[in-house]
């Protein structure tokens, strides 16, 4: 009646015990933790998915593994203080150690993306997943056709990664466009200001190879979506990676449902196609 | 088939707390009847399905994942005795199978067979129901079935477990009493089924406007009464209780009518109105499951109706929804039954 369990599934909600290596401030609201697992195996991540980070005390917050798994044994999440846990997780420092589960999710799929134009759309926070796909990238490069990045932040000082944007913006690898909602809190930014959407419009897509990537808050989906429809890329080619409150990330605790897919399981990554006519999906 | 006085019945189950952990309806002092041990309070299998979510046996409202102090975490141990759960319903059952298969499914979650692996589980069916009615005949799904019949209960074993605890009762032949009361189960009357599935046709085909939605969850006093009393609800949140010296993380059951379910770090809700939560309570069990899994994940055990304090239950949500919007509707005229198409109403 009841089916027996594999001698090889482990706890599913036990977390593994890692390691801080580093600690970098992003923004003065988001932070970089380079992770190393304390039993010195690999996390055995694909870019797009994402880690369960358990916190003694404090529980358990669903992050984006913001590092690509041809970096080596080490991994970077890139952490917004927005909670209690997020708050006790940015004090601190290289040395202690923290939990994870995971990593978990379905990743970006690198064999559709392979040969293909990549246009890599992010705003916010989101560039910290999307992080781990160009870093695959640049490290892979004879896979993967012309790759644009567009970048957009509220202000200047909420621009992640500001020193690999300038590389990558230097880079014959990467076409890159980075942009502020606002430049007026700083007297010192000179770029484009103006939504992320509005780098879209210029620019010259073959609609036939460009695979569209967006990652980013929720508010920012519809907007550019509607852009990348206006500029004639199908649904069959856009993809999304979409943040839902996960606390189990295994399909389990109902939180992240979509309908009748789990982000946690079935996404967080997803081909427009399969989501965009489900209810409270984007 | 064996058969036990309920007296016997009683014996026998004590007889077996040495080797189970034994839980059956007992009857507590405020006259509810709810799932407890034998020293809790008197035994009350007669009347019917227990008013609270039988899967809790297996799936608690809170349950330890682990402890931890000084960096050491250690994993809830596996209890001693295995459970013995009695009391489930044949439509009890349905809701245990569909859990089971749900918690089974890859990543099979080890925190909810820790328990039930090696349960015990029997159903209580026969002249047992409310003021003395008949419950069908669970027939399977279970590991013993205990079914009331003229002041005595028949035993049918359906597992090796199940032969193992009957194993001293004596053997009567007695077909024809047990063929009765088969006969009886299969003539159940199936109407909730036939509006289960028309509900369900109706938020497959997106016939239910936003209105009607908004109309429920105006209606939700947010108890979460539904979701806690489900057997099939299995929703659930990770929570650290921290003292000085240890740390216990937990799982809690959780509602998906809580404002806060799905609110994600940066503020977006996905379900951030009374009505769209209501809607997902509904939807969820007639729709998404159906989709997901083959199969609707109601099976009418009638819990929710009984709890909701403003009559927003299942069962009556779905009466609602297929009078308001069905394509047929069936009227009593003078004639006679008269069924009229509604469908170019509702489009």
């Amino acid at each position: 009646m009841i089916s027996s369990p594999s001698p090889l599934s482990p706890p599913l909600y036990l977390p593994v015990t890692c390691e801080i290596i580093s600690v970098t401030d992003l923004t003065p609201h988001e932070k970089l933790f380079r992770l190393k697992r304390s039993d010195g195996r690999p996390l055995g991540h694909l870019p797009g998915q994402f880690v369960q980070l358990s916190l003694l005390g404090w529980g358990e917050a669903p992050i984006s593994v913001a590092s690509s798994p041809t970096r080596g044994e080490l991994f970077d999440l890139g952490v917004r203080r927005a909670g209690s846990l997020t708050t006790a997780l940015h004090l601190l420092e290289s040395g202690d150690t923290v939990g994870i589960r995971g990593p978990f999710g379905r990743p970006f799929d690198l064999s559709f993306l392979a040969g293909q134009e990549l246009l890599l759309i992010s705003g916010g926070c989101g560039l910290a997943p999307l992080r781990s796909l160009i870093q695959y990238c640049q490290d892979r490069p004879e896979r993967f056709g012309t790759i644009t990045i567009l970048y957009g932040a509220k202000s200047p000082d909420r621009l992640l990664f500001k020193d690999e944007l300038s590389s990558w913006e230097a880079s014959q690898r990467f076409a890159c466009g980075v942009t502020v909602d606002s430049s007026s809190d700083t007297g010192c930014y000179d770029g484009t200001v103006g939504l992320v959407t509005s780098l879209i419009p210029p620019l010259t897509l073959d609609t036939g190879r460009t695979v569209a990537v967006i990652v980013g808050p929720p508010v920012m989906y519809r907007a550019v979506i509607a852009a990348l429809k206006q500029k004639g890329v199908p649904a069959e080619r856009i993809i999304v990676s979409l943040e839902r409150q996960m606390q189990c990330g295994v399909g389990k605790c109902g939180h992240c449902s979509i309908e009748h897919l789990t982000c946690c399981q079935d996404g967080p990554v997803f081909l427009l196609s399969e989501i965009e006519q489900l209810r409270g999906a984007l | 088939m064996k058969q036990l006085s309920t007296h016997q019945l009683i014996t026998l189950f004590a007889s077996l707390e040495g080797g189970w952990d034994v839980r059956l309806p007992v009857r507590l002092p405020d006259g509810t009847r709810a799932m407890g041990k034998l020293s809790d309070a008197p035994p009350a299998l007669l009347g019917g399905p227990l008013p609270s979510k039988p899967t809790a046996a297996f799936f608690p409202q809170e349950e330890q994942v682990f402890m931890a102090s000084e960096g050491e975490i250690r994993p809830s141990p596996t209890p001693e005795r295995p459970l013995l759960v009695a009391g489930f319903t044949a439509r009890d059952l349905e809701c245990l199978r569909f859990i089971d298969r749900f918690f089974a499914t890859a990543p099979r979650d080890d925190l909810y067979f820790r328990c039930r692996e090696t349960a015990l589980v029997a159903a209580v069916t026969g002249w047992c129901g409310p003021a003395g009615s008949f419950m069908k005949m669970a027939q399977g799904g279970c590991d013993l079935e205990l079914v009331r019949d003229q002041d005595e209960w028949l035993l049918l074993s359906y597992t090796e477990k199940g032969m193992s605890v009957t194993r001293g009762v004596p053997h009567r032949h007695d077909e024809g009493r047990l063929e009765r009361l088969r006969q009886l189960s299969t003539t159940a009357t199936g109407a909730d089924e036939l509006l289960l599935r028309s509900a369900a046709a109706l938020l497959r085909d997106d016939l239910i406007p936003d209105s009607f939605w908004r109309e429920i969850g105006d209606r939700c006093i947010l108890c979460t009464g539904c979701n806690l009393v489900c057997p099939t609800c299995s929703c659930f949140g990770i929570r650290d209780w921290r003292s000085a010296a240890q740390t216990q993380r937990s799982r809690i059951w959780d509602s998906c009518q809580l404002e806060g379910f799905m609110r994600e770090a940066g503020g977006h809700n996905p379900l951030g109105s009374e009505a769209l939560r209501s809607r997902r309570r509904i939807h969820h069990k007639l729709a998404a499951d159906l989709l997901r899994w083959g199969e609707i994940s109601c099976f009418l055990c009638g819990r929710c109706d009984a709890a909701c304090p403003t009559g927003i239950g299942i069962v009556s949500v779905m009466k609602e929804m297929v009078s308001r919007y069905g394509k047929t509707t069936t009227y009593m005229t003078q004639e006679g039954v008269s069924t009229v198409d509604r469908s170019s109403r509702i489009r």
